[in-house]
């Protein structure tokens, strides 16, 4: 789960302070998970390091929860090609699609693009699986059909939230 | 349940519709044809009734009725007034003349039904066809043979067909009490037993159509069984759906039996309302030389209930036989399992048959006659059997060859189904085949029994007027009177005149004499004069210089088996009577005209005239002009039943094969699909069934015909005659009636298999 | 992220048939609107979209079967959508093979005789046609079946049979519509291969339609329709 990333896209809509991020983070992407407090401190403060955020001014009544932070031009630019990208079909895909999808949706954006971008790029990667089990040992097909499955149920899985995009839309933006 | 059964029943969509349509249709044609046919059989049991009284006989029968009996006289038991009685039976322009002689014997006379009174001597009573014909015809070709004046009309209550010819003369009992053969009565036959002398057929004519019509109503149960299978897997997997459903078994059964009803009830319905139209129709078909009124059409309330619920039920029995190859379990048939072959011990019943008939030809027949009869039943029996069990294997090894070395897609899937289910295939056929091997034999016999026996137009024999005596030893006709000779000889028109007289035991005969029919024991021969022979040349020829010659007692005595063609090329032994021609009985006065119909008329009225009682006139050959036209009606009635088999085989085979498109629905339409023309079906639909109706009633109209002759040869030492036109033209048409209705299931393949149809579903 | 060049994709190909602003309602129901795609010599393309989407419409404009309301389609360069039905159904005859779901076998037909049915219609004599069809059966797994009545083979025999049946005439453009739809994914897959080896090996075109994923990965790309119209999922415009 890239937490970094969406925490930037976050902060794209808008700036937030830490709490607020958290909040918004675990009602929308943390469900099972919240996000600790120290993990969202330690997140925004190595962005800040790296320049993609920047803190507001400190408002009364200390500590890091008392800063507000927005995004900068660089971090934009590194959320919006993160956005952009299709996902490596590594194991937890769907948390990663799932969170560019709703960032979209908040945003405002078309996400139908995005999940054909991601259509797009497994079923090349099932293309060349398909090679490997056609030329290669046996050890090799079988991975290749595990592989080759799961890549299945991710576009199944692709296709029911298009089917749900409205609904999705709607109840992100409200 | 019931009201939703019904309700499946009516709204289930076109293709259910069209199933009752077509089972209803089916059911309908079966009961009309019953109906039809008894009431045919009731009315010719009036009309027999009506003409029950011509055949009351005074004393016990010796020989043959026609001739007038010579039997010994019973004195009737003292009643009310007997009376004398004797009928005997003419020919004019080959119809039947029925001719009463009665005298009575004091007041209060048994009065003969359909007349006021009984007539007195030089009196008579005609029926009014007789009458109209005694007007209009010269006295010398009819009046002549009946003295008298005519007092009145016979009623048509007595009559069985108002065209008949009847004629009731009265004579003194003196007159009467002489002739041998009549004697007295009191009273008048009334039971349809053997009614009067022209329907001593009826009642096996009631027979044979009884026969006819079962043998008709095979291919009615095949049509109703092919109806029954168009669509009968939709219909299985319909129920099964209900079935899986929750519906109970007994529901099913519920909802399966309102559908059977309906479609029972409205074929009963539409089958009465067929037998109402038609039976108007059926008084123009002749029976037995007369047609039926429409009144004598008639069905009694037994009739119509066997009617009404026999064909239903024969239905449901064909019903689940029908269906035994379509079995659809719930959850559905996944896989097509092909069905057992027939095997090749089927065809020894056929073979076996064959054979049989065909020893009798060669090593003669059995000796007695009831050898005989069970002889060429067997043989027949077998063949017929033979024949429908033989079939699907036939067709199996003639389908496999041509599946196996054809090129043409056509060819191959037509030939491939026809092996695969050579009984499905045959079912559709199979009435056909009893239909039309049991009247190609009847017609093959009838048409050479006609052509030789017969007297055909033209020929020597039909200007040849025969005066048949009674036969037997007792022959008191001792010479014909020269009065008689010479009132022949002066019509106009005579050419030769002979008189066959009963050869004495010991004639002698140089060799032989033919028989040309032979039908077991030892009968007399005739002996002629050669000088008279010569003048009428229908009864043969004498060997040059021979003064006489001794004829075969065919000639002689037994016109109608008589071949009468053979007689007249046959050249007749010569012999040497001791004492000349004198004194020896008469059998047969032949007189050789020159075929007017004048002629004819006026030489058998001085025959009648003169000999009224004691012998019978005819034309040569034909001198039971009755059973001559019985026969061709006979041979009519059998066309038609081909004509009728032949259109309802066509019927049930467009059934079938519109069931079997459906079936394939899917390979066919993929196949179009896929760039197979619509032709190549076509084709198919053409081998598959065209193919097997033609070779099927092509092949057993043959051994219908092989087995008639092999009959023939045996029986009557003759062969087979080629069938007339009529044949050709109704098995023609019937065969392209049969072949349109196959047609008009082409559009129906063209519309199931478009590829444009082929959608997933 | 770069995309490997393979080495097909240097190889410059003729385009063998397309489909251009084709369009093909079902009475009131539009199928394809403006369908465009183009299809290379030699290549294998797989048709996807979920059912209902008209990619089985469009596979049937694109071998002659229906004629498109509106647009062409092209089989190097001739329209052959102006033919008579006589015309495409010779050319599907003799240029086109099928594969369809299933049910396309005749059942009382024997496996052999089924293979040799384009042949046997196209007018070759029988032994000759059905020594070319038993060529197949080895080549595709199902020696000893030749005599096997059709209706008695299991779904993955069928399907075989079927795909020989749809090779053994030579076509230019193999159509599949769903071969593998009634099949379990194990069997399926030995039916691809076959396919896909078949096709390699002879250079036959393959218009795939199928709305699996894993039996269009056996193509060379894919087009997907949406809406009564193609498009490609790369560049979500509406493409050849």
């Amino acid at each position: 789960m890239s937490v970094p990333f969406t925490l930037l896209g976050l902060l794209e809509r808008e700036p937030s302070h830490g709490y607020d991020l958290k909040r918004d983070y675990d009602s929308y992407f943390g469900r099972s998970k919240p996000l600790p407090f120290g993990q969202v401190y330690a997140t925004l403060a190595r962005l800040s390091r790296d320049g993609k955020v920047v803190p507001g001014e400190a408002e009364p009544g200390d500590g890091p929860d008392r800063k507000r932070y927005a995004i900068t031009p660089e971090g934009r630019e590194e959320f919006e090609t993160w956005l952009g990208e299709p996902v490596e079909p590594e194991p937890h895909l769907q948390t990663i699609l799932f969170s560019k999808v709703v960032l979209a949706l908040m945003l405002g954006r078309s996400a139908e693009k995005y999940l054909d971008t991601q259509r797009a790029a497994h079923l090349q990667r099932m293309r060349s699986l398909t090679e490997v089990k056609r030329a290669g040992s046996l050890i090799d097909v079988l991975l290749a059909d595990h592989g080759l499955f799961h890549l299945e149920a991710d576009l199944r899985w692709i296709d029911m939230t298009a089917a749900r995009l409205p609904s999705l839309a709607a109840a992100v933006t409200s | 349940m019931i009201r939703f059964g019904l309700r499946l029943t009516t709204r289930g969509g076109k293709e259910s519709m069209t199933r009752l349509v077509v089972m209803a249709l089916a059911v309908s044609v079966g009961v009309a044809m019953l109906l039809l046919t008894m009431a045919t059989i009731n009315g010719l049991g009036r009309q027999n009734a009506r003409g029950a009284w011509m055949a009351t006989t005074p004393s016990v029968e010796v020989g043959n009725p026609h001739f007038g009996h010579r039997g010994p006289q019973v004195t009737a038991p003292a009643a009310s007034a007997p009376i004398w009685w004797i009928v005997s039976s003419q020919d004019f322009e080959g119809q039947l003349v029925v001719r009463v002689d009665v005298a009575s014997t004091g007041h209060n006379a048994l009065v003969p039904p359909g007349i006021a009174h009984l007539p007195g001597p030089g009196q008579y009573y005609a029926s009014p066809a007789l009458a109209t014909l005694l007007n209009t015809t010269p006295t010398a070709q009819l009046g002549n043979r009946f003295a008298g004046t005519e007092i009145g009309t016979i009623g048509s209550a007595a009559l069985p067909s108002p065209k008949d010819l009847v004629i009731v003369v009265g004579q003194r009992a003196k007159t009467l009490s002489k002739i041998a053969g009549a004697g007295t009565i009191t009273s008048f036959v009334t039971s349809s037993g053997s009614g009067g002398p022209d329907s001593s057929g009826t009642t096996g004519l009631q027979i044979i159509l009884a026969v006819l019509a079962l043998v008709l109503l095979f291919p009615v149960l095949v049509f109703i069984g092919a109806s029954m299978r168009l669509s009968a897997a939709r219909r299985e997997q319909r129920l099964a759906a209900i079935r899986l459903a929750g519906a109970t078994m007994r529901q099913v059964t519920v909802i399966a039996t309102v559908e059977a009803l309906v479609a029972a009830i409205a074929g009963v319905v539409i089958g009465f309302g067929l037998y109402l139209a038609a039976a108007p129709l059926l008084v123009h078909v002749p029976f037995a030389g007369q047609s039926l009124e429409s009144g004598d059409l008639s069905i009694g309330w037994i009739d119509a209930i066997i009617a009404a619920i026999g064909v239903p039920c024969a239905a449901a029995v064909v019903g689940r036989f029908a269906l035994e190859r379509v079995h659809v379990s719930p959850l559905g048939v996944s896989r097509r399992v092909t069905p057992q072959p027939p095997r090749v011990y089927r065809v020894i019943p056929l073979l076996a048959g064959i054979v049989e008939l065909a020893y009798f030809v060669s090593a003669g027949r059995p000796g007695s006659s009831g050898g005989q009869i069970e002889g060429y039943v067997l043989g027949f029996f077998l063949v017929m059997i033979g024949l429908v069990l033989a079939g699907p294997w036939l067709t199996m090894q003639g389908a496999k060859i041509m599946a196996r070395r054809t090129s043409r897609v056509s060819v191959l899937l037509a030939g491939r189904r026809l092996s695969d289910n050579p009984r499905g295939a045959f079912r559709a056929v199979s009435g056909l085949i009893l239909a039309i091997f049991v009247t190609s034999v009847s017609v093959g016999v009838i048409s050479t029994i006609i052509t030789d026996h017969g007297a055909a137009s033209g020929t020597l024999a039909s200007k040849t007027v025969t005066d048949q005596f009674a036969f037997g030893p007792a022959n008191s006709v001792p010479a014909v009177p020269s009065s008689v000779l010479s009132s022949l000889r002066s019509i106009r028109g005579v050419r030769g005149i002979t008189v066959v007289y009963v050869a004495p035991n010991d004639l002698k005969i140089d060799g032989a004499v033919p028989h040309i029919n032979n039908l077991g024991g030892d009968l007399q021969y005739g002996v002629v004069s050669c000088a008279h022979l010569v003048t009428t040349p229908a009864l043969g020829t004498c060997h040059a210089g021979a003064d006489f010659a001794a004829l075969g007692d065919d000639i002689a005595f037994e016109p109608i088996t008589k071949s009468v063609t053979i007689a007249a090329s046959t050249t007749w032994p010569t012999a040497h009577p001791t004492a000349g021609l004198s004194g020896l009985p008469v059998q047969l006065i032949a007189v050789a005209t020159n075929g007017s119909v004048s002629t004819i008329n006026d030489v058998e009225t001085v025959l009648d005239s003169a000999f009224p009682f004691e012998s019978m006139t005819s034309l040569f050959g034909n001198a039971n002009a009755k059973a001559s036209q019985l026969l061709s009606e006979l041979r009519t009635t059998s066309e038609v039943v081909i004509l009728a088999s032949l259109l309802i085989a066509g019927c049930s085979l467009a059934v079938a094969m519109a069931a079997g498109v459906s079936e394939r629905r899917r390979p066919f339409s993929l196949m179009r699909l896929s760039g197979a023309p619509l032709s190549v079906l076509q084709r198919m639909v053409a081998f598959e069934t065209a193919g097997p109706l033609l070779v099927i009633a092509v092949g057993s109209a043959l051994t219908g015909f092989v087995t008639s002759d092999l009959f023939l040869r045996s029986q009557l030492g003759e062969t087979l005659r080629p069938p007339g036109l009529a044949y050709y033209l109704i098995v023609g048409g019937g065969l392209f009636g049969a072949l349109a209705m196959i047609g008009s299931t082409l559009p129906l393949l063209d519309r199931a298999t478009r590829p444009e149809g082929a959608r997933m579903e | 992220m770069s995309v490997e060049l393979v080495a097909s994709d240097v190889r410059p190909t003729a385009t063998l048939i397309q489909a251009i602003d084709v369009a093909y309602d079902f009475g009131e129901t539009p199928a394809l609107r403006g369908a465009n795609v183009s299809i290379r010599e030699g290549e294998i393309l797989a048709v996807m979209g979920p059912s209902g989407s008209g990619k089985s419409t469009l596979l049937h404009c694109l071998a002659g079967i229906l004629v498109p309301k509106r647009g062409e389609i092209r089989l190097s360069g001739q329209r052959i959508d102006t033919m008579s039905e006589d015309e495409r159904s010779t050319l599907r005859r003799d240029t086109f093979g099928f594969v369809f779901q299933f049910g396309q076998l005749v059942p009382e037909l024997t496996a052999e005789e089924n293979v040799a049915l384009p042949l046997l219609l196209s007018g070759m004599r029988r032994n000759d046609a059905i020594v070319h069809a038993r060529e197949w059966f080895e080549r595709l797994g199902i020696g000893g079946l030749e005599r096997r009545r059709s209706g008695e083979l299991s779904g993955g025999q069928a399907q075989r049979v079927a795909l020989a049946r749809g090779l053994v005439a030579r076509p230019k453009i193999l159509f599949a519509d769903e071969p593998t739809g009634s099949l379990d994914s194990f069997t399926g897959e030995v039916v691809m291969e076959l396919l896909v080896t078949a096709a390699r090996d002879d250079g036959t075109t393959v218009v795939l339609v199928t709305h699996e994923p894993r039996v269009a990965a056996y193509a060379d790309r894919e087009v997907v329709v949406r809406d009564g119209l193609v498009t490609s999922l790369n560049d979500h415009a509406t493409s050849t």
